[in-house]
């Protein structure tokens, strides 16, 4: 069953056209890397997909349901879609656990259950130990690792991940994308954008945008991908 | 190639016969070099005649076992104080096909998407063999080597890419 579907969507920026007619489907259970050269969409795409932005014409659905038609897309994004950003967006003034814990929070989770529930997340991601600092008291790869946190945290069915390794050195690096196919292989639909082949390569499948189109033959299928 | 040296390297660690030889040469490189038993038994035979191992006896099942000699550790303690020279490395015929397509008027942009089609779909091969791979650390190295060569070639055909479409402008 595909998680998010886009169907022939644009999306102008007056004069620009970031994106010129897309359609991607990503089903449960698979990873897919979008690639492409600075400005060619992929962020766009990314946030299209996670309902963060409407499109100008086409066709975002996410799990069935057709974006421009629901009442409360705030709802979806927020039960359904965990996102990375490209610059992490951890708000500074609340703790790693805090900053996990904010979008259950939103979603009206209580306090005293969001907290051992960003606990485990932080754990599973391996930072449990710098649960009370603040951003600005962590390195660049354990920020990243909050920000991923956040977005795993109560069992997304989407996530987006804008450059989720930032400029990770590449051993913490394919931890992340570790992390992000174990996700998926749960059953978790993975968007993923990466400039960089070697987390590409993780995904089942790799697309090429090139101004706001994807790349002709461009979809590179792994045969025996599960 | 360095068969021959990593067979001493192999038999620096103790004795032994050569299906040993080639069992643990593939789990250490990730099975990335498949290695035939013939391959191994020829390179015995030569290492011996240049005395760099010799033969100790046999196991029950009258298999040979070598060992390395003090000529053959002196000649693996000098491969791994030397660096890999570039002019070692084959010509690199991507380079060349690229060359050429500008050269002769051929669409690179199509020989260039062809290429990283086919070099992705060996990453996520390659990828997938890490993800799966029980071996060791030394296994993991190679096939780590391996992906960085390939994100290599990757990265130049996206500035091959970026290139031909600036000058075409
Ligand atoms: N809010 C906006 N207003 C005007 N133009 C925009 C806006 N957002 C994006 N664009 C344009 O749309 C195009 C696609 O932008 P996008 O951010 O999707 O690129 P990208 O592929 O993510 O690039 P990068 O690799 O640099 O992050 C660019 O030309 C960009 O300038
Ligand atoms: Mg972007």
């Amino acid at each position: 069953m595909s998680v998010v579907e886009l169907r022939d969507v644009t999306r102008e920026h007056g004069q620009v056209h970031a994106l010129r007619g897309v359609s991607l489907e990503v089903s449960a259970g698979e990873l897919v890397a979008v690639m492409g050269p600075s400005g060619s969409g992929k962020s766009t795409l990314l946030n299209l997909a996670g309902g963060l932005d409407r499109p100008t014409s086409g066709v975002v659905t996410i799990e069935g349901e057709d974006l421009s038609r629901v009442k409360d897309v705030a709802a979806i994004r927020r039960n359904r879609v965990g996102y990375v950003f490209q610059d992490l967006n951890l708000i500074p003034s609340l703790t790693a656990a805090e900053n996990v814990m904010l979008p259950r929070e939103l979603d009206g989770v209580r306090a005293g259950r969001a907290r051992p529930e960003a606990l485990a997340v932080l754990a599973e991601v391996g930072v449990e130990e710098i649960a009370d600092r603040f951003p600005e008291e962590l390195s660049g790869g354990q920020r990243q690792r909050v920000a991923i946190a956040r977005a795993l945290v109560g069992e997304r069915r989407l996530l987006l991940a804008d450059e989720p390794t930032g400029a990770l050195d590449t051993a913490t690096g394919d931890e992340i994308l570790e992390l992000l196919r174990a996700r998926c292989d749960a059953g978790a639909a993975v968007l993923l954008v990466t400039h960089e082949p070697r987390y590409a390569a993780w995904a089942d499948r790799v697309i090429y945008l090139r101004d706001g189109l994807i790349a002709e033959t461009g979809a590179v299928r792994l045969e025996s991908a599960r | 190639m360095s068969i021959r040296l990593s067979l001493l390297a192999l038999l620096s660690s103790g004795p032994r016969y050569g299906y040993q030889l080639r069992v643990e040469f593939e789990a250490s490189t990730g099975a990335t070099w498949p290695l035939n038993i013939g391959q191994v038994y020829t390179t015995l035979s030569r290492l011996e005649r240049d005395g760099l191992v010799e033969p100790v006896g046999a196991d029950e099942q009258g298999r040979v076992v070598h060992t390395i000699t003090e000529a053959g550790r002196e000649e693996l303690a000098r491969w791994f104080s030397t660096p890999v020279a570039q002019t070692d490395r084959p010509r690199d015929e991507l380079a060349i096909k690229v060359a050429m397509a500008v050269a002769g008027g051929v669409d690179v942009a199509e020989v260039i998407h062809t290429q990283r089609m086919a070099t992705m779909r060996a990453l996520q091969e390659l990828t997938r063999a890490k993800r799966s791979a029980a071996g060791g650390l030394a296994q993991r190295l190679v096939l780590d080597s391996l992906i960085f060569k390939a994100e290599a070639e990757q990265r130049w055909l996206d500035h091959c890419e970026a290139v031909s479409k600036e000058k075409n402008r």
